[in-house]
Protein backbone atom coordinates (compact mmCIF):
# COMPACT_ATOMS: atom_id res chain seq x y z
CA UNK A 1 0.00 0.00 0.00
CA UNK A 2 2.82 2.36 0.92
CA UNK A 3 4.56 1.75 -2.41
CA UNK A 4 1.39 2.61 -4.35
CA UNK A 5 1.07 5.82 -2.40
CA UNK A 6 4.68 6.82 -2.97
CA UNK A 7 4.26 6.26 -6.72
CA UNK A 8 1.28 8.60 -6.67
CA UNK A 9 3.29 11.22 -4.75
CA UNK A 10 6.11 10.89 -7.28
CA UNK A 11 3.62 11.44 -10.13
CA UNK A 12 2.24 14.51 -8.33
CA UNK A 13 5.75 15.94 -7.87
CA UNK A 14 6.54 15.34 -11.56
CA UNK A 15 3.36 17.14 -12.65
CA UNK A 16 4.07 20.10 -10.31
CA UNK A 17 7.69 20.34 -11.52
CA UNK A 18 6.61 20.07 -15.17
CA UNK A 19 4.15 22.96 -14.72
CA UNK A 20 7.00 24.98 -13.15
CA UNK A 21 9.23 24.31 -16.17
CA UNK A 22 6.37 25.35 -18.52
CA UNK A 23 6.81 28.86 -17.05
CA UNK A 24 10.22 29.07 -18.79
CA UNK A 25 8.54 28.49 -22.16
CA UNK A 26 5.71 30.94 -21.37
CA UNK A 27 8.27 33.55 -20.35
CA UNK A 28 10.34 33.13 -23.53
CA UNK A 29 7.24 33.23 -25.76
CA UNK A 30 6.33 36.64 -24.31
CA UNK A 31 9.67 38.27 -25.19
CA UNK A 32 9.92 40.58 -28.17
CA UNK A 33 13.44 39.82 -29.49
CA UNK A 34 14.72 39.45 -25.94
CA UNK A 35 12.93 42.51 -24.60
CA UNK A 36 10.17 41.71 -22.07
CA UNK A 37 6.74 42.94 -23.09
CA UNK A 38 3.51 43.24 -21.12
CA UNK A 39 1.08 40.42 -21.83
CA UNK A 40 -2.36 39.77 -20.38
CA UNK A 41 -2.29 36.19 -21.73
CA UNK A 42 1.00 35.47 -19.91
CA UNK A 43 -0.22 37.05 -16.65
CA UNK A 44 -3.54 35.20 -16.69
CA UNK A 45 -1.79 31.92 -17.62
CA UNK A 46 0.79 32.39 -14.83
CA UNK A 47 -1.94 32.97 -12.23
CA UNK A 48 -4.11 30.10 -13.51
CA UNK A 49 -1.22 27.61 -13.57
CA UNK A 50 -0.15 28.68 -10.05
CA UNK A 51 -3.67 28.11 -8.75
CA UNK A 52 -3.83 24.70 -10.46
CA UNK A 53 -0.59 23.86 -8.61
CA UNK A 54 -2.03 25.13 -5.32
CA UNK A 55 -5.08 22.88 -5.74
CA UNK A 56 -2.90 19.86 -6.59
CA UNK A 57 -0.73 20.52 -3.49
CA UNK A 58 -3.84 20.77 -1.31
CA UNK A 59 -5.57 17.70 -2.76
CA UNK A 60 -2.56 15.39 -2.96
CA UNK A 61 0.28 16.51 -0.67
CA UNK A 62 -2.01 17.91 2.05
CA UNK A 63 -4.32 14.85 1.71
CA UNK A 64 -7.47 16.93 1.31
CA UNK A 65 -8.84 14.28 -1.07
CA UNK A 66 -9.13 11.95 1.96
CA UNK A 67 -10.62 14.69 4.17
CA UNK A 68 -14.31 15.22 4.95
CA UNK A 69 -16.31 16.79 2.08
CA UNK A 70 -16.53 20.09 4.00
CA UNK A 71 -12.74 20.60 3.87
CA UNK A 72 -12.65 19.49 0.20
CA UNK A 73 -15.31 22.05 -0.72
CA UNK A 74 -13.82 24.76 1.49
CA UNK A 75 -10.33 24.45 -0.05
CA UNK A 76 -11.85 24.42 -3.57
CA UNK A 77 -13.87 27.52 -2.69
CA UNK A 78 -10.67 29.17 -1.45
CA UNK A 79 -8.89 28.48 -4.75
CA UNK A 80 -11.84 30.02 -6.63
CA UNK A 81 -11.83 33.01 -4.25
CA UNK A 82 -8.08 33.51 -4.81
CA UNK A 83 -8.58 33.29 -8.59
CA UNK A 84 -11.41 35.84 -8.50
CA UNK A 85 -9.44 38.23 -6.27
CA UNK A 86 -6.17 38.02 -8.24
CA UNK A 87 -7.64 38.16 -11.75
CA UNK A 88 -10.24 40.70 -10.62
CA UNK A 89 -7.63 43.08 -9.16
CA UNK A 90 -5.43 42.68 -12.24
CA UNK A 91 -8.22 43.57 -14.66
CA UNK A 92 -9.52 46.41 -12.46
CA UNK A 93 -5.95 47.78 -12.41
CA UNK A 94 -5.74 47.51 -16.20
CA UNK A 95 -9.10 49.24 -16.63
CA UNK A 96 -8.03 52.04 -14.27
CA UNK A 97 -4.68 52.52 -16.06
CA UNK B 1 -4.54 9.94 19.00
CA UNK B 2 -2.50 7.34 20.90
CA UNK B 3 1.14 8.21 20.54
CA UNK B 4 2.47 4.69 19.85
CA UNK B 5 -0.37 3.57 17.60
CA UNK B 6 0.58 2.42 14.13
CA UNK B 7 -1.84 3.87 11.64
CA UNK B 8 -2.43 2.93 8.04
CA UNK B 9 -2.30 5.18 5.00
CA UNK B 10 -5.75 6.50 4.06
CA UNK B 11 -7.58 4.70 1.27
CA UNK B 12 -11.01 5.13 -0.26
CA UNK B 13 -12.33 2.77 2.46
CA UNK B 14 -10.84 4.47 5.55
CA UNK B 15 -13.13 7.03 7.21
CA UNK B 16 -12.55 10.57 6.01
CA UNK B 17 -10.91 12.88 8.56
CA UNK B 18 -9.17 16.22 8.67
CA UNK B 19 -5.37 15.80 8.27
CA UNK B 20 -3.70 17.18 11.41
CA UNK B 21 -5.32 19.60 13.83
CA UNK B 22 -8.34 21.60 12.63
CA UNK B 23 -6.76 24.78 14.03
CA UNK B 24 -3.93 24.51 11.49
CA UNK B 25 -6.50 24.49 8.67
CA UNK B 26 -8.04 27.73 10.00
CA UNK B 27 -4.51 29.16 9.90
CA UNK B 28 -3.96 27.88 6.33
CA UNK B 29 -7.21 29.46 5.09
CA UNK B 30 -6.55 32.70 6.98
CA UNK B 31 -2.96 33.02 5.71
CA UNK B 32 -4.13 32.31 2.15
CA UNK B 33 -6.58 35.20 2.40
CA UNK B 34 -3.97 37.56 3.89
CA UNK B 35 -1.47 36.74 1.12
CA UNK B 36 -4.21 36.95 -1.54
CA UNK B 37 -4.96 40.50 -0.42
CA UNK B 38 -1.23 41.42 -0.72
CA UNK B 39 -1.09 39.80 -4.17
CA UNK B 40 -4.26 41.60 -5.24
CA UNK B 41 -2.79 44.99 -4.36
CA UNK B 42 0.44 44.07 -6.19
CA UNK B 43 -1.45 43.04 -9.36
CA UNK B 44 -3.58 46.20 -9.25
CA UNK B 45 -0.49 48.46 -9.17
CA UNK B 46 1.42 46.28 -11.61
CA UNK B 47 -1.39 46.56 -14.17
CA UNK B 48 -1.29 50.35 -13.82
CA UNK B 49 2.51 50.67 -14.17
CA UNK B 50 3.36 47.79 -16.49
CA UNK B 51 6.40 49.35 -18.13
CA UNK B 52 8.14 50.23 -14.84
CA UNK B 53 7.37 46.80 -13.34
CA UNK B 54 8.65 45.00 -16.47
CA UNK B 55 11.91 46.99 -16.44
CA UNK B 56 12.56 46.14 -12.79
CA UNK B 57 11.39 42.52 -13.18
CA UNK B 58 13.92 41.93 -15.99
CA UNK B 59 16.68 42.02 -13.31
CA UNK B 60 15.35 38.77 -11.81
CA UNK B 61 16.78 35.44 -12.98
CA UNK B 62 13.83 33.19 -13.90
CA UNK B 63 16.04 30.09 -13.79
CA UNK B 64 16.95 30.82 -10.16
CA UNK B 65 13.23 31.17 -9.39
CA UNK B 66 12.43 27.89 -11.16
CA UNK B 67 15.20 26.05 -9.29
CA UNK B 68 14.00 27.46 -5.96
CA UNK B 69 10.41 26.47 -6.73
CA UNK B 70 11.43 22.91 -7.64
CA UNK B 71 13.53 22.69 -4.44
CA UNK B 72 10.51 23.72 -2.37
CA UNK B 73 8.15 21.36 -4.28
CA UNK B 74 10.64 18.55 -3.62
CA UNK B 75 10.65 19.42 0.09
CA UNK B 76 6.84 19.23 0.06
CA UNK B 77 7.01 15.83 -1.62
CA UNK B 78 9.46 14.67 1.09
CA UNK B 79 7.24 15.79 3.95
CA UNK B 80 4.19 14.17 2.28
CA UNK B 81 6.19 10.90 2.19
CA UNK B 82 7.18 11.48 5.82
CA UNK B 83 3.49 11.64 6.86
CA UNK B 84 2.72 8.42 5.01
CA UNK B 85 5.73 6.48 6.28
CA UNK B 86 5.02 7.62 9.87
CA UNK B 87 1.40 6.49 9.42
CA UNK B 88 2.49 2.93 8.60
CA UNK B 89 4.94 2.94 11.53
CA UNK B 90 8.20 3.21 9.54
CA UNK B 91 9.61 5.92 11.78
CA UNK B 92 13.27 5.72 10.73
CA UNK B 93 12.21 6.27 7.13
CA UNK B 94 9.92 9.09 8.25
CA UNK B 95 12.83 10.76 10.06
CA UNK B 96 14.95 10.47 6.91
CA UNK B 97 12.14 12.11 4.89
CA UNK B 98 11.90 14.91 7.49
CA UNK B 99 15.67 15.48 7.15
CA UNK B 100 15.32 15.58 3.33
CA UNK B 101 12.51 18.12 3.71
CA UNK B 102 14.74 20.37 5.81
CA UNK B 103 17.60 19.85 3.31
CA UNK B 104 15.53 20.97 0.32
CA UNK B 105 14.17 23.86 2.39
CA UNK B 106 17.79 24.88 3.07
CA UNK B 107 18.55 24.67 -0.69
CA UNK B 108 15.64 27.07 -1.32
CA UNK B 109 16.90 29.42 1.40
CA UNK B 110 20.42 29.37 -0.09
CA UNK B 111 19.12 30.18 -3.59
CA UNK B 112 17.02 32.99 -2.15
CA UNK B 113 20.04 34.41 -0.27
CA UNK B 114 22.12 34.28 -3.49
CA UNK B 115 19.36 36.15 -5.33
CA UNK B 116 19.01 38.79 -2.60
CA UNK B 117 22.80 39.32 -2.58
CA UNK B 118 22.86 39.67 -6.40
CA UNK B 119 19.99 42.15 -6.43
CA UNK B 120 21.47 44.27 -3.64
CA UNK B 121 24.85 44.16 -5.44
CA UNK B 122 23.09 45.46 -8.60
CA UNK B 123 21.63 48.30 -6.53
CA UNK B 124 18.10 46.90 -6.36
CA UNK B 125 16.91 47.36 -2.78
CA UNK B 126 13.63 47.87 -0.91
CA UNK B 127 13.67 51.55 -1.88
CA UNK B 128 14.52 51.00 -5.59
CA UNK B 129 10.94 51.33 -6.80
CA UNK B 130 7.55 49.70 -6.51
CA UNK B 131 8.49 46.33 -8.00
CA UNK B 132 11.45 45.75 -5.70
CA UNK B 133 9.47 46.95 -2.70
CA UNK B 134 6.95 44.17 -3.42
CA UNK B 135 9.73 41.72 -4.29
CA UNK B 136 11.56 42.19 -0.97
CA UNK B 137 8.32 42.32 1.03
CA UNK B 138 6.89 39.09 -0.46
CA UNK B 139 10.16 37.14 -0.38
CA UNK B 140 11.05 38.31 3.15
CA UNK B 141 7.65 37.54 4.66
CA UNK B 142 7.74 34.17 2.91
CA UNK B 143 11.20 33.51 4.37
CA UNK B 144 9.88 34.25 7.87
CA UNK B 145 7.21 31.59 7.24
CA UNK B 146 9.91 29.22 5.96
CA UNK B 147 12.01 29.73 9.11
CA UNK B 148 8.93 28.94 11.24
CA UNK B 149 8.57 25.86 8.98
CA UNK B 150 12.03 24.69 10.10
CA UNK B 151 10.81 24.95 13.71
CA UNK B 152 7.74 22.87 12.72
CA UNK B 153 10.06 20.28 11.14
CA UNK B 154 12.05 20.22 14.39
CA UNK B 155 8.83 19.51 16.32
CA UNK B 156 7.97 16.80 13.79
CA UNK B 157 11.41 15.15 14.12
CA UNK B 158 11.22 15.40 17.93
CA UNK B 159 7.86 13.60 17.81
CA UNK B 160 9.19 10.85 15.55
CA UNK B 161 12.44 10.32 17.47
CA UNK B 162 10.95 8.60 20.53
CA UNK B 163 8.22 5.92 20.75
CA UNK B 164 6.86 7.74 23.83
CA UNK B 165 6.01 10.87 21.87
CA UNK B 166 4.84 9.73 18.42
CA UNK B 167 1.65 11.54 17.51
CA UNK B 168 0.48 11.20 13.92
CA UNK B 169 -1.75 14.23 14.37
CA UNK B 170 1.20 16.50 15.23
CA UNK B 171 3.21 15.08 12.32
CA UNK B 172 0.32 15.89 9.95
CA UNK B 173 -0.13 19.35 11.46
CA UNK B 174 3.55 20.25 10.95
CA UNK B 175 3.44 18.85 7.39
CA UNK B 176 0.30 20.90 6.62
CA UNK B 177 2.17 24.04 7.69
CA UNK B 178 5.16 23.16 5.49
CA UNK B 179 2.90 22.59 2.45
CA UNK B 180 1.32 26.01 3.07
CA UNK B 181 4.77 27.64 2.88
CA UNK B 182 5.24 25.75 -0.40
CA UNK B 183 1.98 26.78 -2.08
CA UNK B 184 2.38 30.41 -0.99
CA UNK B 185 5.75 30.41 -2.77
CA UNK B 186 4.14 28.87 -5.90
CA UNK B 187 1.91 31.97 -6.06
CA UNK B 188 4.72 34.44 -5.25
CA UNK B 189 6.91 32.88 -7.96
CA UNK B 190 4.19 33.18 -10.63
CA UNK B 191 3.43 36.79 -9.72
CA UNK B 192 6.99 38.11 -9.33
CA UNK B 193 8.87 36.14 -11.99
CA UNK B 194 6.37 35.23 -14.71
CA UNK B 195 3.45 37.70 -14.70
CA UNK B 196 3.82 40.32 -17.45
Amino acid sequence: MGTTFNKRLLAVWLVLSAITVIYLWIDRSADDRGAPTASTVVTVSAITLALVKVRIIMREFMEVRHAPPLLCRLTDLWVVLMAAALLGMYFVGKAAA
Amino acid sequence: MTTTQTVTAPTEKTPRRVPGESGMWFFVLFESLVFTSYFGVYLYYRAQHEAAFLRAQSHLDLWLGVLGTIALLTSSWSVARCVQTARVGRYRLALRDAALTAGFGAVFLTLKSIEWARQIHMGNTFTSGDFFQYYFFFTAIHCVHLLIGFVALGVLAYQLASPRRRSQEIVETCATYWHTVDFLWVLIFALLYVAR
